[in-house]
This record gives structure tokens, C-alpha cells and sequence, in this order.
């Protein structure tokens, strides 16, 4: 990590301005201004169809957004001045440091677990083998599934798919994670071991976008809460003050909803 | 019924017929595979440049019999120049054939294969391509096999209707056969039966294959 002075205000990982949003006549995001600051832990909680997920996937691209920029280090992700082949190698670059763990972990079913976690590094930074395979195992084991690495995705729980999902994500030694619900598909007692390898992530220092239901989480993990609805950043604060004073009518009638 | 020395005598020459049918199919059916993945892959990408050739292409050979692509490579193109003989032409004519089959089949593997595993290969910095070669294309594959050998059965038969075309392989053989012996039921019934050892041979390969895949990619 490279030192930050203390007199001048840290630059934001990642910067939004007035993002934008829209299938067809439907809104999904109607303006979204955001600052993450570098090893921040932001959580976004929100009713379902309140534009989270399309939020983090505009991230990284898999949504092209309608308006507004977004800035990972003070460079413009969706940069439309650029040529489509130029785009499209920018976009690949911006892809490799920017991590993504999806609610159906999305593993890859033809690989084992070690070649799940190998590919990409191998593949798209053209690392050598060795190296990728020994941080691979090392993040394997971080994750806590060294003894899993040549076992085919399909025979294993969901939370050790989804461990893995991370493991991979990590290996491109990523400068910011996104999360998208990545507990809600999971069984009731799978949880607390994927929730625990996030909150090893967030102590290490990464920045973390996470969007989830769980408030406990959000709680004791979370560096600042986001409350999304209808597309727009509704309340934006500290874990504390979100859960235990809320200031928007709205916020207090989603937390009474999922807090009941 | 059944002479049998006719047909001890003549076996040997129509086991050479079959040898070049069985050359034929491999030669068509290796080109045709990659006609096949080519306008696939052409079908489904978001260029009309692209897409739009391969669209008519399939269209055009799946709504045509296989005779008449024959005849217009044979006996047609020479007209415009382009003279590749009796064997090329065959072998090109059920090529392109199988090809148009091969594309649907092979488009209809790739669809198939969840949506996530193109999102989550993109996420981690892959190009379009490498995420098709290294993530759709394999799993796509177990999908496409079984159906994919299901044209190459039909392809081993449909070569005997080169034979129009003058390329003496196992059917033409035959027929020329009949014409010296004058004994067509020995001679189609020995045919038959050397297309049906080909047919077989091949169905039970690809029985070998299908399993390899699926020991490989548990789904």
C-alpha cells in the first residue's frame, strides 16, 4: 500500500457522477453519485428492483450505462469517445482490476477448482504458471478450501462454490470487489463461512462494494451503508447511524421490513 | 438366392470403393465441421456483416436437396470457371451440405450454455473470443456431440450420391460392377453392408467420444 499523506484529501478508488440507467422506457438508475474511497467497505442494501445490482454491474461494464460517468482511480470506465476495438481493450483492462462475485457463483463446471482459480491470471495476464498456480493455492487456502482444489464445481455446497468464486475473482489481484448478493442463493448455514472470508477480505484492506441482505454484515463489516430506491441513493451513512437512527422515511420502512 | 462366388470374388473391389467413401466422409467431415463452427459463430455475432452471409447460407442449403448442390458444384461451376473435378467437388458439395446442419447444431450447443458463464469469464478481463474458446466452446461441446455425430451417420450415407458426380466410390463400384457380372442384388446387398460396417464404426466412436467429454466436464 503506498502511503497517503494526511493533508491532502485521499482520491477516490472509484467515482460516480450522475449515473444513469434505462431499459427501454424503464428506469432503472435515475442518477447515482458516489464516492468509495480506497479500502473502504460500502455496503448497499435496498428493495429489490431499486437498481443495486444494475449499480454494480455498470461497474464493471456487463451493463453499458445510459448517462453519468464512472471513474476507477480518476480513469473514465465507460468511455465513449474511444473507437469500438479500443473500447473493447480498455474495458478488458478495467475488467481485470476490477473483481466480481455473483449471486450463482458462475464457476466454471469443465474446470477444477485450481483451474478455476488459474484461468484467467494464465489466460488474460499471461502470468507464468508457477507463480499462478502457487498464489492460487495460496488464496485457495485463505478461502479455506486447500483440500478442494481438484474437485470439480458441481461436487461442492454452495458456499464452497461461492468461496471459490472469490478465490477466482482475488487471483487477478483485483483493486476493487464487487459483491452481488453473494449469500442469498446460499443454505441458511453456508452463509457465515463466506460472510467470514469477506470480512478477512475487508481487514486485509480491500475495497469492497457490497450489495446484501445481510444487515449484520452490513453492520460489523461495513465501513459506510448505501440505501438504494428507484434508482437513486436514498440515505448515504455511517453502519451505525443507518441501523440505529435512519433519517428517511424510506430507509426506516425498508429496515423495519428486513429487520422484523 | 446369394451367389457366393460372385461375391467372394468382387468383395475386394468394393472393400476399395468403401475405402474412398470412408475418405470422403473424413475429408467432408472435417471441412464441414469447421463450415459448420464458422457460420455458427457468424450467426450469432452482433455484426450484420457477419451474421447476415451466414444466415443466408444455411438458409440456402438446408432449403435445397443435396443432388442438386452437387450438380451446380460439378456440372455448373466449370461453366464459371471453376473446375475442381469429380472428387473435389464431392467432397466440397457434402461439406458445405453438412456444414449448414453442423452450424444450427452447434449454435444451438452455445445458446444453451448459461448466460453467467459468459458474465463471470468477461468479469475477469477475458476478450469475447477467449471466453468463447476457453469457457462457452467446451461446455457448449458436450451438448453438440451426440447431434453432431448424428449428421456425420447421414453424411457417410449421403456420399453415395456422389457417385453421380463420377466419383467411383462404394456405390458407383458397384454399379459398374453390375454392368460387367450382371448380379445387382450381390452387388447392392454387398454395398449395404459396407456402408453399414461404416456407419456402425462410426456411431461407436462417437459413443467413445461422448463419454471422454463427459468424464471431463462434470456438470
Amino acid at each position: 500500500m503506498t502511503p497517503t499523506s494526511s493533508t491532502r484529501p485521499i482520491d477516490p478508488m472509484l467515482e460516480i457522477r450522475s449515473l444513469q440507467k434505462s431499459y427501454g422506457q424503464l428506469n432503472v438508475l435515475n442518477g447515482v453519485d458516489l464516492k468509495v474511497a480506497p479500502r473502504e467497505v460500502l455496503v448497499i442494501i435496498g428493495p429489490s428492483g431499486s437498481g443495486k445490482s444494475t449499480l454494480l454491474r455498470c461497474i464493471n461494464h456487463l451493463e453499458e450505462p445510459t448517462g453519468g460517468q464512472i471513474y476507477l482511480e480518476g480513469e473514465l470506465i465507460n468511455d465513449t469517445g474511444r473507437s469500438r476495438k479500443d473500447f473493447e481493450k480498455h474495458i478488458n483492462h478495467i475488467r481485470c482490476q476490477v473483481g466480481m462475485v455473483f449471486q450463482q457463483f458462475n464457476l466454471f463446471p469443465h474446470m477444477t477448482v485450481l483451474e478455476n482459480v488459474m484461468e484467467a491470471p494464465l489466460l488474460v495476464l499471461k502470468k507464468d504458471k508457477t507463480t499462478v498456480r502457487d498464489n492460487a493455492l495460496e488464496l485457495l487456502g485463505k478461502v479455506g478450501l486447500s483440500d478442494k482444489t481438484s474437485a470439480y464445481p458441481s461436487m461442492l455446497s454452495g458456499g464452497q462454490q461461492q468461496r471459490v468464486a472469490i478465490a477466482r475473482a482475488l487471483a487477478m489481484e483485483p483493486k476493487v470487489m464487487l459483491f452481488d448478493e453473494v449469500t442469498s442463493a446460499l443454505d441458511p448455514e453456508l452463509v457465515g463461512d463466506v460472510l467470514r472470508v469477506m470480512e478477512d477480505l475487508a481487514r486485509d484492506g480491500m475495497t469492497m462494494l457490497v450489495v446484501t441482505h445481510e444487515m449484520g454484515f452490513a453492520e460489523k463489516v461495513g465501513d459506510r451503508v448505501i440505501f438504494m430506491a428507484d434508482g437513486v441513493v436514498v440515505e448515504d451513512a455511517s453502519p451505525q447511524a443507518m441501523f440505529s437512527n435512519p433519517q428517511e422515511r424510506r430507509t426506516r420502512q425498508f429496515l423495519k421490513e428486513v429487520l422484523k | 438366392m446369394l451367389d457366393w462366388t460372385i461375391i467372394v470374388h468382387y468383395f475386394p473391389f468394393l472393400v476399395s470403393g468403401a475405402l474412398l467413401t470412408l475418405q470422403i466422409s473424413v475429408l467432408s467431415l472435417i471441412l464441414g465441421l469447421a463450415f459448420g463452427l464458422t457460420a455458427a459463430l457468424c450467426k450469432l455475432a452482433a455484426n450484420p456483416l457477419l451474421r447476415w452471409p451466414a444466415v443466408f447460407y444455411i438458409w440456402l442449403i438446408r432449403s435445397t436437396p443435396l443432388l442438386v448442390q452437387l450438380f451446380i458444384i460439378y456440372f455448373g461451376f466449370p461453366q464459371i470457371g471453376i473446375d475442381l473435378g469429380p472428387f473435389m467437388s464431392g467432397v466440397l458439395g457434402l461439406a458445405l451440405n453438412v456444414g449448414a446442419y453442423n452450424a444450427e447444431t452447434i449454435r444451438g450447443g452455445i445458446i444453451s450454455v448459461p448466460k453467467g458463464q459468459t458474465e463471470a469469464a468477461r468479469s475477469l478481463g477475458m476478450s469475447g473470443a477467449q471466453a468463447m474458446r476457453r469457457i462457452i466452446l467446451p461446455q457448449a461441446l458436450r451438448i453438440i456431440i451426440p447431434p453432431l455425430g448424428n449428421n456425420f451417420v447421414i453424411l457417410i450415407k449421403d456420399t453415395s450420391l456422389v457417385s453421380t458426380i463420377t466419383v467411383v466410390e462404394l456405390t458407383l463400384t458397384a454399379q459398374r460392377l453390375i454392368g460387367s457380372t450382371y448380379k445387382p442384388f450381390e452387388m447392392y446387398v454387398m454395398a449395404a453392408v459396407l456402408y453399414a460396417v461404416l456407419t456402425s464404426a462410426a456411431s461407436m466412436l462417437l459413443v467413445w467420444v461422448e463419454r471422454r467429454t463427459r468424464k471431463e466436464a462434470r456438470a
